[in-house]
């Protein structure tokens, strides 16, 4: 259950000094084993968890917004806190505030069960990222297996809302959106495949770790970045994001899946979608830029103690964000792909690429062909 | 408001044989008026299979506002006025088109300074309806951010326009017998700025869309519209020429000063989505050298030619008179029964009323998201589709 | 054999209609040459945007209402009807209702009277409707005296849409062309009397429904005939 540093034992040019400690470890040591404590604990968890969607949510809509109005030559949000700080705040309440709808000839039932998939999905991913050594919610020894099955969990909920809203445009972007949700875990996965085979071990932690000598992306030469590139297409898609937006393509289907949702539950796609964002990014920099792993480069004793200045769980932070600026870069710039041009950008084109990819790896992982092995 | 459209009727039928092993089940959906991002209040009944469009039927009239019989009790000056609502992006052109008819029905002769600033100003309007036309179409399919720039660029077209016209979308400017106002002081000055600045910004327009293998596989080879389908349908503006045929009615009956300035009509290769698109773009450059040959050779003059106090008498009689708007040809077919200042009846023949018909013969057999590629690519107004 | 650019654009001579026209025709767009030709042309879309993410200065935003000292609109803004003013006189000589006649759809609506001092036509109230205003120009176009300017003032929102429609001259009385002829400044107060914006028989002011009372000031000596629905008057 903690993070077991079983992998492999060759001569790693610097063995690792950071020990992974999550948060259910030291739960478990701290926690005497009264029933009340228990339930203290586990509802003051899920406050935190609540306060922690909801502000990473905020923040990135908010960063989104203004990243997205810098691009376009205009100002944003300015009028709600100093340079509109709070408006995301503001837009909380307000949908918190409406009225929600549920159709006349919606099949109820769905109609309030899928949103809470959605979220469910996104925040279980949420607690196997590690965000820091000593921050991490639970380090399951199947780390990106997981986060893997999990993601797929959240296409039911895009397919019950779509089916469920009793709406032939809700139903169409839910069908286009499961097409291609399915179709890119397979790309996504096998780009995953090739950061765990050079890592050894599928626990998260361990592939950070694994990352001390250098980054995946840049240590196996050429596959690396490959992967890298392939991880990064096949979770824009994951997240619908431009230019594979296809199910909520506004200006074809209106809102896609959820047209018919109003306040809360339209406030859960929105918020999912986000952090759906936040978490593709956060793997993207655990399994490819190193976690939170600080730059360091081997001998340089100054450049590595002014790196060693930031604590990692500031390393972890600027790399998803740097993930999560090429994401909505690429949102505010390109055009959308027609779903059968994206069908068969994935299916005769990432997933061959990806399965050589992955072949290569293995054979350079064989032969110990990558940097510091 | 329901529309009948009796063709349903005949089309939902149940399927009688299953000639494939799945039985898809054909099915209507109403792109219907209210739309985040239509163009406009246009109704499309489409009759889907799967993600195919089988057929399209536009149900128009959502923003019919009885333009053509408020004109049966106004004079011809008060007419003008509605005219910049039919399509408003070509508000000027529309109101010069009145004017012209009118002028030529009632004798009434101009002088070489009204033509040119009338040139000057539908050329200017025809770049600024065609940058927000890009934009529009960037944001239909997916690129936000081309919206925003055209609009910025827009805005100095807007400026140029305010500080002559007084107004930026409903001018009512060209009336007949000249111009309500002479052109402004700095008006060459900033058509000339302008002129440099939309020639590195039509750079721009190409890296970020017409450049990006996205928008070019999106546009490339959907929706050929032919040349004699397009005759047939009554196509006019870039969408025939975009399918070969170079008839623009600056060249082929030219009004104004179109024929004292040098320039190429330009015209498409194959008549499919990017044509059109590319043709508007091009067109915008070659509206950019109409401007450049004619912003310092403005002739001296007076701007109006009649009194407004003076009533037009149009003889007994019907008129047409037609020119080239950002969109097609628009025509005025006025009848006069010899009364002063007011007609019998008007009728507009609109360019976007023709284009709009198009869509029925290009879409079927395509996905919906070429449909709205092709919508985009047909550049419809649809208040002058209604009027 | 090259691949041909979207931009290599010919210029041909097309004839028509017995006319020679000069064309350009488009090449055929063709397929995309790869996937690193594609992949470029992305990235540099991506440069475009990038480069205005860096450069606040090319914001096009202006904030308003924080820009309202320096915000200056053209003069020949359209935004809302003013009767030119000079000294405090208007220049309406003759209530001709050239302007009421010219507007296309009733926005204006002229009443006048018979000066007792001057004995001529003058201007009693000139009542102008902003709710139905289209701001085309043709009153100012169609005035004689130039009494009617379009001013670029356009904060002209409102809670009520009753207070759109008001009465533009402060005074009933001659034009300035008359007063500044008299240089007794008792003798011309005497000749114009002062109007209020909201009074008179404006059609639709005070709406005489049921349960709203009527607006600020009590309706003129015409309201009863002007009221739509219990009078005969002209349609609101």
């Amino acid at each position: 259950m903690s993070g077991s540093l079983l992998w492999m034992t060759t001569s790693a040019a610097q063995a690792s000094p950071w020990a992974v400690k999550t948060l259910t470890d030291r739960a478990a040591e701290a926690l005497p084993s009264s029933p009340w404590l228990t339930l203290a604990y586990l509802a003051g968890s899920l406050a935190a968890l609540g306060a922690l969607v909801s502000f990473l949510g905020m923040s990135l809509i908010y960063v989104e917004r203004k990243l997205a109005a810098h691009f376009q030559c205009r100002l944003g949000p300015m009028r709600v806190g100093p340079h509109g700080l709070l408006q995301t705040v503001a837009d909380s309440i307000k949908l918190l505030l409406k009225e929600d709808i549920v159709p006349e000839r919606a099949d109820r039932a769905m109609h309030l069960l899928a949103p809470f998939l959605s979220m469910s999905a996104t925040v279980l991913a949420l607690a196997v990222l590690p965000y820091s050594p000593s921050l991490q919610i639970a380090d399951v020894n199947i780390g990106a297996l997981y986060i893997t099955a999990v993601g797929g969990l959240g296409v039911m909920g895009t397919l019950l809302a779509g089916w469920s809203s009793n709406n032939k445009w809700s139903l169409i972007g839910a069908m286009r959106a499961a097409a291609q949700i399915i179709s890119y875990e397979v790309s996504a996965t096998l780009a995953l495949l090739v950061v765990v085979l050079f890592a050894g071990t599928l626990s998260l932690s361990g592939i950070v770790q694994s990352q001390a000598a250098g980054w995946w992306i840049w240590r196996a030469p050429g596959v690396g970045i490959v992967a890298f590139t392939i991880y990064l297409i096949a979770s824009t898609a994951e997240t619908n994001r431009t230019p594979f937006d296809i199910p909520e393509g506004e200006s074809e289907l209106t809102a896609g899946f959820h047209t018919e949702y109003s306040g809360l539950r339209f406030s859960f796609f929105f918020l999912a979608e986000f952090i759906n964002v936040f978490v593709v990014s956060a793997m993207a920099a655990t399994l490819f830029l190193g976690g939170w792993m600080p730059f360091r480069v081997g001998g340089l004793d100054g450049l590595n103690a002014v790196m060693g200045l930031l604590p990692p769980g500031g390393w972890f932070l600027l790399k998803t964000c740097g993930v999560v600026f090429l994401l909505m870069w690429s949102r505010w710039t390109f055009p959308r792909l027609r779903v059968d041009q994206l069908m068969r950008l994935e299916w005769k084109f990432l997933l061959p690429v990806g399965f050589v990819n992955l072949a290569a790896a293995a054979l350079l992982v064989l032969w110990n062909l990558y940097f510091f092995p | 408001m329901t529309v009948r459209i009796r063709t349903l009727e005949e089309i939902v039928r149940p399927p009688q044989t299953a000639d494939s092993p799945f039985s898809t089940q054909e099915y209507f959906v109403n792109m219907g008026p209210q739309h985040p991002i239509a163009h406009g209040s246009l109704r499309l009944v489409l009759l889907l299979d799967g993600e195919t469009v089988r057929r399209v039927i536009p149900a128009p009239g959502y923003v019919h506002r009885g333009i053509e019989k408020m004109a049966e009790s106004l004079t011809y000056r008060q007419i003008v006025h509605l005219t910049d609502r039919m399509d408003y992006l070509s508000a000027l052109m529309n109101n010069w088109a009145l004017s012209k008819t009118v002028e030529e029905a009632g004798g009434i002769a101009t002088n070489p300074r009204i033509e040119t600033i009338r040139t000057l100003m539908a050329e200017l309007q025809r770049v600024q309806s065609h940058i927000l036309w890009w934009g529009v179409l960037g944001m239909d399919l997916g690129a936000f951010t081309a919206f925003l720039y055209a609009f910025r660029d827009r805005e100095i077209i807007g400026e140029i326009f305010e500080d002559t016209i007084g107004a930026r979308l409903t001018m009512n400017y060209i009336q007949p017998g000249g111009l309500m106002f002479d052109v402004h002081p700095d008006f060459a000055r900033k058509v000339k700025k302008l002129i440099v600045y939309l020639r590195t910004i039509l750079d721009e327009y190409d890296t970020l869309l017409s450049g990006n293998a996205i928008l070019q596989e999106r546009l490339r080879n959907i929706g050929v519209l032919t040349p004699e389908k397009a005759l047939a349908l009554g196509c006019t503006g870039p969408v025939l020429r975009a399918s070969g045929v170079p008839y623009d009615l600056r060249k082929a009956e030219p009004y104004g000063v179109y024929d004292q300035v040098e320039f190429d009509v330009v015209i498409g290769s194959r008549g499919d989505c990017w044509d059109r698109y590319y043709a508007r773009i091009e067109e915008i450059r070659q509206s950019l050298r109409i401007l450049e040959q004619l912003i310092d050779n403005i002739p001296p003059g007076p701007t109006m030619v009649t009194k407004f106090a003076e009533r037009i008498k149009i003889p007994e009689g019907a008129y047409y008179g037609q020119m080239e708007t950002a969109r097609g040809v628009l025509g005025v077919f006025l009848v006069s029964d010899g009364r002063a200042d007011t007609p019998y009846r008007i009728h507009f023949r609109s360019p976007n009323f023709n284009n709009l018909w198009a869509i029925t013969a290009l879409a079927p057999g395509w996905r919906i998201a070429d449909l709205i590629a092709i919508q985009s690519s047909l550049d419809l107004v649809i208040p002058d589709i209604d009027r | 054999m090259g691949r041909v650019n979207f931009r290599d654009i010919r210029r041909e001579e097309r004839l028509l209609g017995g006319k020679r026209i000069p064309v350009a025709v488009l090449p055929r767009l063709s397929r995309n040459a790869g996937v690193w030709s594609a992949a470029r042309s992305l990235l540099r879309s991506m440069r475009l945007t990038l480069h205005y993410l860096v450069r606040p200065s090319t914001v096009a935003t202006r904030q308003y209402p924080e820009n309202r000292a320096t915000l200056k609109f053209p003069e020949r803004y359209r935004a809302v009807l003013r009767l030119v003013e000079e000294e405090g006189c208007h220049r309406c000589a003759a209530a001709c209702r050239l302007c009421e006649k010219s507007c296309p759809n009733g926005s204006i609506k002229v009443i006048s009277r018979m000066g007792a001092i001057s004995g001529k036509v003058e201007l009693d109230r000139y009542i102008w409707r902003q709710d139905s205003c289209t701001l085309c120009n043709a009153c100012i176009q169609a005035c004689p005296f130039g009494a009617l300017e379009m001013r670029p003032d356009f904060e002209n929102a409102v809670y009520d849409r009753r207070l759109l429609i008001y009465t533009l001259n402060r005074y009933a009385g001659p034009p300035a062309s008359v007063l500044h002829k008299e240089e007794n400044p008792e003798a011309r107060r005497k000749m114009m009397e002062p109007r209020d914006r909201y009074g008179g028989p404006v059609p639709a002011n005070g709406y005489f429904l049921p349960n709203v009372p009527p607006l600020g000031g009590a309706p003129g000596p015409d309201a009863a005939a002007m009221d739509p629905v219990a009078g005969k008057g002209e349609p609101a």
